[in-house]
C-alpha cells in the first residue's frame, strides 16, 4: 500500500510538472483478482492506480503501439524487472528511445510489493546483471518435470497435442512486447511462409516460428502464456529457448539498450554446436 | 435497391471454371481478360442472373480469389471481361495466366444498376483511373440500346495519359456523335501530343457543367475523387438520389457471410456494390 | 408429472444413442481446457463447470474446414466438393447461451445463399440444453434478455434436480422427442422438483445501449478510443464467441493440387479489412472494437432482428487485458 501511494504521488507530480505526458500502470479489474492496464493522463486517473503482487502483465508493448511515442514526449510506465529488459530490447532494436521512457520499477515477493530504484532503463543495469547470474527459473511444476523425462519422440507428440488446441487467435503475439512487427510473417502472403489454417500442422508451424523469432529476445514475462485462451504452456517453450541462448552464447536478453541481438550478430568465438 | 439472386448450388463456395480467350494490357500493370465458361450450366446460370453492376470473385487455385466487377455489359453475356491491376497475390497469378489457361469465377454477386429506370434520361458517367471498368459495363449496356436514353456524357480522367484504360474504346466513343466524351489527365500527366483536358476530374466536370435536368450520374473512382466529385455534382444541382456509385471493399465470400465488407449496417457484397450517393451518405464516413 | 432422466441411467442412454447411430457429444473437462467433445460413456461428461472454455460454435463452424479440393492437369481443372461430416449427433448438456448462439447465426448462414457446411450439421444435431444452476462473475445472459434456462436453439431442455441425481425432461421439438424416444425406457415419472435456475444479475441496460449505438452522432464519439485503449487486437474474444462468424478463405497446396479452406477470421485484426491499395477502412484498434460492438448490437439485429450475443461472457472471461462486451455496454449504460 505504501509503495502504491508513493507512486501515485510521484505520477501526479511528474504529470503536473510536464515531465511525462502519460503513465501506464494498473487498475482494478472485473474481479478482485484481476488487474487491467490503466493509462494515466490526469491526477484523477492517477487515483485509480493499483500496485500489488497481482500486477503481472508486462505493459511495455503499449509503448510501441499506434504512435504513442511519436511526439517525443516522455511516457512513464510501471515495470517489473522483466519489463525493464523489454525496454532495453525495444531500444536495442530501434523501436523506441530508452530516454523517452520513465520507469516506475517494482517487484514482489509473495504478496509484498516493493519499489525498485531508478527512473531510466540504464539505472537498472546492476539489478539486471544480478538477474543474469541467477536467471528466473520456472517453478518446477509437474508438467515441466514430465517433459524433462520425455525422449524426443514423446516430446514431439506432447507438443503436437498441445498445439492441436491452438485456434490461431494470435493472443500470444498480440500480448508480447517483442511482437511489434507491422506485418507479421504469418500475415505475409507473397510468399505464404506460414500456413494460415489452424489445423495441427499450421499450428505447429506458427508456434515454432514464433519461438524462433523470440529466441534471445524473450524476457519470460509470461504475457503469452497468460493470454493463451486454450492454455498452451507457451512459457515452457520460450523459457527453454532463453536457456539455450544463455548457455550457448552467454546472452541474457535485455541487459542494456545497446546489447546486440543475439541472432543478428556474430562473434568469432560463438559456439557452433547447432551446426550439424 | 437490393435484388438478390438464389444460386441453386450445394457448395456455395465452389467456383466455375473459365478459360482465358483473350487478354490485353490497358496501362502499366493493368490488364483486361476475356473469360469463357467451360461448363454450359454455369454459363446458363450466369446469363440468367448477370446484370450490370454485379461483381465476381476471380481466382487461381493455389493462390486464392480476388474481388472485382464484371467489366463487360449485360448486353454481351457470352463471356466475362474483367480488368484488374496486378498488385496482390491473386492478381499477380491472374496476370501470369496466358490465353488458353484456366482460372475460376464465382458469382455474379451483389445488386445492379437499375438501368430500366434510366430509360428516357440523360446519362452522365464520371470515372477516374482504374475505376472505369464498372462504369464501362454500364456505358456499353446503355450504348447497346442507345435509343432508350437521352444525351450520354462520359467524363474520364487518369493520373497520366499512360494510365487511361480502354484506350481503343475511348477512341471509339470520341468518334461517336451520340456520345460526349471529356477526357482529362492530372496536371503533369499529359504527353506532348495530348489534345484533351488537363486537370482533376471534379474541376473538369464543373467546367463541362452538364445539366442535372432529367439526368442520372454514375460515378466511379478512388475514394478521394468520389468525395470531391460529389461536392461538384451538388454544386451543379444534382440530387443525391440520382447519383449512383459502386463500392469496392475487401471481400472473401461474396455472399454475406464472412463479415469483412461491412460498412456500418450494410453488407456491401449483398446490398451493394451499387448504391446511390444518398445511400452512401447515410453510411459512417469513417468506415468507408 | 414430469419425466426424469436419472444420472445413473446416463451410461445406458449414451450406449443407446450410440447404438442407434448418434454420436454423443457433451461438456468435457480435458487436462488443459473444457470443451464440448465426443463422449463414450456417462462418466466422460463434466456437468460441473459453469461453461466450457470453448463454445459450441466450433462443432458447427470449425476453426478450419476444407471446402473443396482442386486438381489441375493440362487444360483441365477438377474441383471436388468436400461435404461436411455426415451423421446424426446429440449434444447433451449444452448451455443455454451456447444453444442460443446457434440459432442466432442461422439467419446469417442462410440468407439467400445457404451455407451447407453450417446447415448440414445443424440439421443433423439434436441439442439438449441443461438449465444453469450456477453462474460466475462473467455470465450475462439476462442482460441480453435471455435466461439460464432459455430454450432458444434447444430441442430438449433439462432442469437439474437436487444432489446431481438427474434432470427433469422438457421435450421442445420433434427432433428432441425422437432422440428421447430412443431412451424412453430410462425415463421415469416423478414429481421431484427442479432446482431453481441461477439468478444472473443484469449488468447493463441493453435498450439504453442500443439507443445510444443507433445514434449516428455517437459513431465518432471519443468513447470508443477510451474504452478500447488497452485492446491488444488479438482474436480470443471473437474466436471463443458462440456467435462471431467471420471467416477467411485460403488455399493450401500448389499449382497442381490442394485444398480450399474456410478459416476463422476476426474483425480485431488490422488486416481483416485492409485493401490491396493499402487503404484500410478500419485502421485503428478503436475502429475495430467499435465495429465489433456495433455489429453485435446494432447492425446484426438490424438485419436479422436478433442481437449477435447470447451473454456467455467468454469475451470478458478470457480477455488477456480484461476487456469485453460487458465492460463496454456497462460504460455505455452509464454515459
Amino acid at each position: 500500500m505504501i509503495t502504491q501511494e508513493r507512486y501515485r504521488t510521484t505520477v501526479k507530480e511528474l504529470l503536473a510538472n510536464g515531465s511525462i505526458k502519460m503513465a501506464i500502470g494498473y487498475k482494478p479489474g472485473s474481479t478482485p483478482d484481476r488487474r487491467r492496464p490503466l493509462f494515466i493522463r490526469t491526477s484523477e486517473e492517477a487515483e485509480q492506480l493499483v500496485l500489488d503482487s497481482t500486477c503481472v502483465q508486462n505493459l511495455s508493448g503499449y509503448l510501441v503501439s499506434e504512435g504513442l511515442l511519436s511526439d517525443e514526449k516522455r511516457v512513464g510506465i510501471f515495470l517489473r524487472p522483466e519489463g525493464v529488459r523489454s525496454i532495453n530490447i525495444l531500444a536495442a532494436e530501434y523501436q523506441l528511445n530508452a530516454d523517452q521512457i520513465v520507469i516506475f520499477g517494482f517487484d514482489s515477493t509473495g504478496r509484498e510489493v516493493r519499489p525498485l530504484d531508478g527512473r531510466s532503463a540504464r539505472e537498472f543495469s546492476g539489478l539486471l546483471n544480478e538477474l543474469k547470474e541467477k536467471p528466473l527459473q520456472i517453478y518446477k511444476e509437474p508438467l515441466l518435470e514430465r517433459i524433462e523425462k520425455m525422449n524426443a519422440k514423446e516430446r514431439f507428440d506432447f507438443w503436437q497435442e498441445e498445439f492441436s488446441r491452438c485456434i490461431k487467435c494470435y493472443a500470444c503475439r498480440q500480448a508480447c512486447p517483442m511482437c511489434y512487427c507491422r506485418r507479421c510473417i504469418v500475415d505475409s502472403n507473397q510468399p505464404q511462409w506460414v500456413n494460415t489454417s489452424s489445423h495441427t500442422l499450421g499450428n505447429f508451424e506458427w508456434n515454432i516460428v514464433r519461438a524462433f523469432h523470440l529466441s534471445g529476445r524473450c524476457v519470460q514475462c509470461g504475457n503469452c502464456d497468460r493470454a493463451c485462451p486454450v492454455n498452451i504452456p507457451l512459457r515452457l517453450i520460450n523459457q527453454r529457448m532463453a536457456n539455450e541462448v544463455l548457455d550457448g552464447f552467454d546472452h541474457f536478453a535485455g541487459l542494456s539498450a545497446t546489447q546486440e541481438p543475439v541472432l543478428a550478430s556474430f562473434k568469432k568465438d560463438d559456439t557452433e554446436t547447432f551446426i550439424l | 435497391m437490393t435484388e438478390n439472386i438464389q444460386i441453386a448450388q450445394q457448395n456455395i463456395y465452389k467456383p466455375a471454371i473459365m478459360k482465358i480467350v483473350d487478354r490485353h494490357d490497358e496501362a502499366p500493370g493493368v490488364r483486361t481478360m476475356r473469360l469463357e465458361f467451360q461448363n454450359p450450366a454455369d454459363h446458363e446460370l450466369f446469363k440468367k442472373t448477370f446484370r450490370t453492376g454485379m461483381f465476381g470473385l476471380y481466382g487461381v487455385y493455389g493462390e486464392g480469389e480476388s474481388t472485382f466487377c464484371v467489366a463487360s455489359p449485360e448486353t454481351r453475356n457470352e463471356y466475362i471481361e474483367c480488368t484488374f491491376r496486378q498488385s496482390g497475390r491473386v492478381t499477380s497469378a491472374l496476370a501470369n495466366a496466358d490465353i488458353g489457361d484456366l482460372v475460376t469465377f464465382r458469382g455474379p454477386y451483389g445488386n445492379r444498376f437499375p438501368i430500366e429506370e434510366f430509360h428516357g434520361k440523360n446519362l452522365l458517367f464520371i470515372s477516374g483511373g482504374i475505376a472505369l471498368p464498372p462504369t464501362r459495363s454500364v456505358i456499353w449496356s446503355c450504348l447497346d440500346q442507345r435509343e432508350k436514353f437521352g444525351k450520354v456524357t462520359i467524363v474520364y480522367g487518369a493520373r497520366t495519359v499512360a494510365d487511361l484504360v480502354y484506350k481503343h474504346e475511348l477512341e471509339e466513343w470520341e468518334k461517336r456523335t451520340d456520345v460526349d466524351l471529356v477526357l482529362t489527365v492530372d496536371p503533369g500527366g499529359e504527353s506532348p501530343d495530348w489534345k484533351h483536358r488537363v486537370g482533376f476530374v471534379p474541376t473538369v466536370l464543373e467546367e463541362a457543367a452538364p445539366s442535372p435536368d432529367n439526368c442520372i450520374a454514375v460515378i466511379c473512382g478512388p475514394p478521394i475523387m468520389i468525395k470531391f466529385t460529389l461536392i461538384s455534382l451538388k454544386k451543379l444541382g444534382f440530387d443525391e438520389a440520382n447519383v449512383y456509385t459502386t463500392l469496392e471493399n475487401r471481400m472473401k465470400c461474396g455472399v454475406g457471410k464472412c463479415g469483412r465488407c461491412n460498412v456500418g449496417s450494410v453488407y456491401v457484397c449483398k446490398e451493394g456494390p451499387v448504391f446511390t450517393a444518398a445511400e452512401v451518405s447515410r453510411m459512417p464516413a469513417a468506415d468507408l | 408429472m414430469t419425466r426424469i432422466l436419472f444420472s445413473d441411467k446416463l451410461d445406458n442412454c449414451v450406449a443407446k444413442w450410440r447404438s442407434a447411430g448418434l454420436a454423443v457429444i457433451g461438456p468435457v473437462q480435458e487436462e488443459a481446457i473444457s470443451r464440448y467433445a465426443a463422449v463414450e460413456k456417462g462418466t466422460d461428461f463434466d456437468f460441473g463447470t459453469v461453461l466450457p472454455d470453448r463454445s459450441l460454435k466450433e462443432l458447427f463452424f470449425p476453426q478450419t474446414e476444407p471446402m473443396l479440393r482442386y486438381t489441375i492437369k493440362k487444360n483441365e481443372i477438377d474441383t471436388a466438393d468436400f461435404t461436411p461430416p455426415q451423421g446424426k449427433r446429440i449434444i447433451f448438456g449444452a448451455r443455454a447461451c451456447d444453444a442460443s448462439g446457434l440459432e442466432i447465426d442461422d439467419p446469417l448462414f442462410g440468407w439467400d445463399y445457404k451455407d451447407e457446411f453450417w446447415f448440414q450439421r445443424r440439421n443433423e444435431s439434436v441439442i439438449v440444453t441443461i438449465a444453469c444452476t450456477k453462474a460466475d462473475d462473467f455470465c450475462m445472459c439476462t442482460s441480453l434478455k435471455l435466461e439460464p434456462d432459455s430454450t432458444k436453439g434447444a430441442d430438449v431442455l433439462l432442469r437439474p434436480i437436487d444432489k446431481n441425481k438427474g434432470w427433469l425432461v422438457e421435450e421442445l421439438t420433434d427432433r428432441g422427442r425422437e432422440a428421447f424416444a430412443l431412451i424412453s425406457e430410462y425415463l421415469q415419472e416423478s414429481s421431484e422438483p427442479a432446482l431453481p435456475t441461477v439468478v444472473v444479475p443484469e449488468k447493463f441496460n441493453l435498450d439504453a445501449c442500443v439507443t445510444w449505438l443507433k445514434n449516428p452522432e455517437n459513431f465518432e464519439s471519443k468513447f470508443w478510443k477510451e474504452i478500447s485503449m488497452r485492446c491488444i487486437g488479438c482474436a480470443s474474444c471473437t474466436y471463443l464467441c458462440p456467435t462471431c462468424h467471420c471467416f477467411d478463405i485460403q488455399d493450401e497446396g500448389d499449382t497442381y493440387s490442394g485444398i480450399r479452406r474456410k478459416n476463422w477470421d476476426s474483425c480485431s485484426f488490422a488486416l481483416f479489412t485492409m485493401h490491396t491499395s493499402g487503404h484500410n477502412p478500419r485502421s485503428t484498434q478503436s475502429a475495430r472494437w467499435r465495429q465489433r460492438i456495433m455489429h453485435k448490437f446494432n447492425y446484426f439485429p438490424g438485419k436479422f432482428t436478433v442481437n449477435s450475443c447470447s451473454g456467455c461472457g467468454r469475451c470478458s472471461r478470457q480477455c488477456p487485458v480484461d476487456m469485453g462486451i460487458t465492460e463496454t455496454l456497462q460504460a455505455i449504460s452509464n454515459l
